[in-house]
């Protein structure tokens, strides 16, 4: 389970990859978080190359699932089912 | 705003309730897209998902009469969605999902990254073709997900629903949804990232 992100800001040198990348990315990334915190982890992504290719990678990942899209719903669906719902209750 | 969307859910409810057959078809046209493509989600199959929108509407014509008005709608109704859903899937052979944990990064124990847990083949960030041809490739892999996590990433990022939204339908909390939604996107970006491998340079493939 991850653990709550937020509290205290830890120091700069307190703030490990495990840290960034599983208890901090997604509120990071939302914005939901204290300024004070936001600036370690920005400071943390610049200095540590693997995690900042890891944050590129992950807002990649991002940006891909923005362009998924519901599936396209059958143009009479609304009508079958009301039908359907009016047949199994015995309305006409 | 037309007439009929100045009609609250609960007025619908009401009038479903009173027997109001319009009422009822209301209900259907403003809910029935949604419906289908959260059923679609969990079952991955249009005709299963149609079937299960026929069924969810016509649990909700029947079992109106134990909704609480106090609560919303919305979330009560998603939940028989997701109910019908989920007992459609259960009829048809279990398809196999992944254990999450194999997928996560991994760290060493002073915390830091392990090397080689950012593949070298990077998501073609810029390139939004490639982007759409692996949103494709995403889908898949989300529907790979154990159940817990494959609602909460479709429900997010496909339907677009709100954090209070899902963890309201789910009955989960939010730091149990923030959870779920991060694991199930470290998931799809390991195997987004496994998938999108540059290609081996000549030389180095000449050489063996």
């Amino acid at each position: 389970m991850k653990k709550e992100c937020g509290g205290t800001p830890p120091r700069h040198d307190e703030i490990t990859c495990r840290k960034a990348i599983l208890d901090c990315l997604l509120d990071y990334e939302t914005g939901a978080m204290p300024e004070a915190l936001r600036l370690e982890l920005d400071r943390h992504f610049g200095d540590c190359p693997p995690c900042g290719e890891f944050l590129t990678s992950y807002r990649a990942t991002g940006r891909t699932l923005q362009m998924l899209k519901p599936s396209e719903v059958p143009p009479e669906l609304a009508r079958a089912v009301v039908d359907f719902v009016k047949a199994r209750c015995g309305k006409k | 705003m037309s007439s009929e969307q100045e009609i609250s859910d609960l007025d619908l409810v009401r009038g479903i309730k009173a027997g109001d057959d319009r009422a009822f078809e209301q209900m259907v046209a403003r809910y029935h897209a949604r419906v289908y493509s959260l059923t679609y989600g969990v079952l991955r199959n249009s005709e299963d998902a149609e079937e299960a929108t026929q069924d969810a509407f016509l649990t909700l014509y029947r079992k109106i009469g134990t909704f609480d008005e106090s609560k919303k709608f919305f979330s009560w109704f998603y939940r028989v969605a997701l109910n019908t859903a989920y007992s459609r899937a259960r009829r048809r052979p279990a398809l196999p999902t992944i254990a999450i944990d194999d997928y996560l990064p991994r760290f060493r124990s002073d915390g830091h990254l392990v090397a080689g847990d950012v593949p070298d083949g990077a998501i073609p960030v810029d390139d939004d073709a490639a982007l759409r041809e692996l949103a494709s490739k995403a889908e898949g892999f989300i529907s790979e997900l154990p159940e817990p996590y494959r609602d909460v990433i479709w429900m997010n990022d496909v339907e677009q629903m709100t954090a209070n939204e899902i963890a309201d339908v789910l009955e989960i909390s939010i730091p149990a949804f923030k959870s779920r939604l991060h694991r199930a996107r470290l998931y799809v970006r390991q195997r987004l990232s496994e998938i999108s491998k540059p290609p081996e340079p000549v030389a180095a493939a000449e050489a063996r």
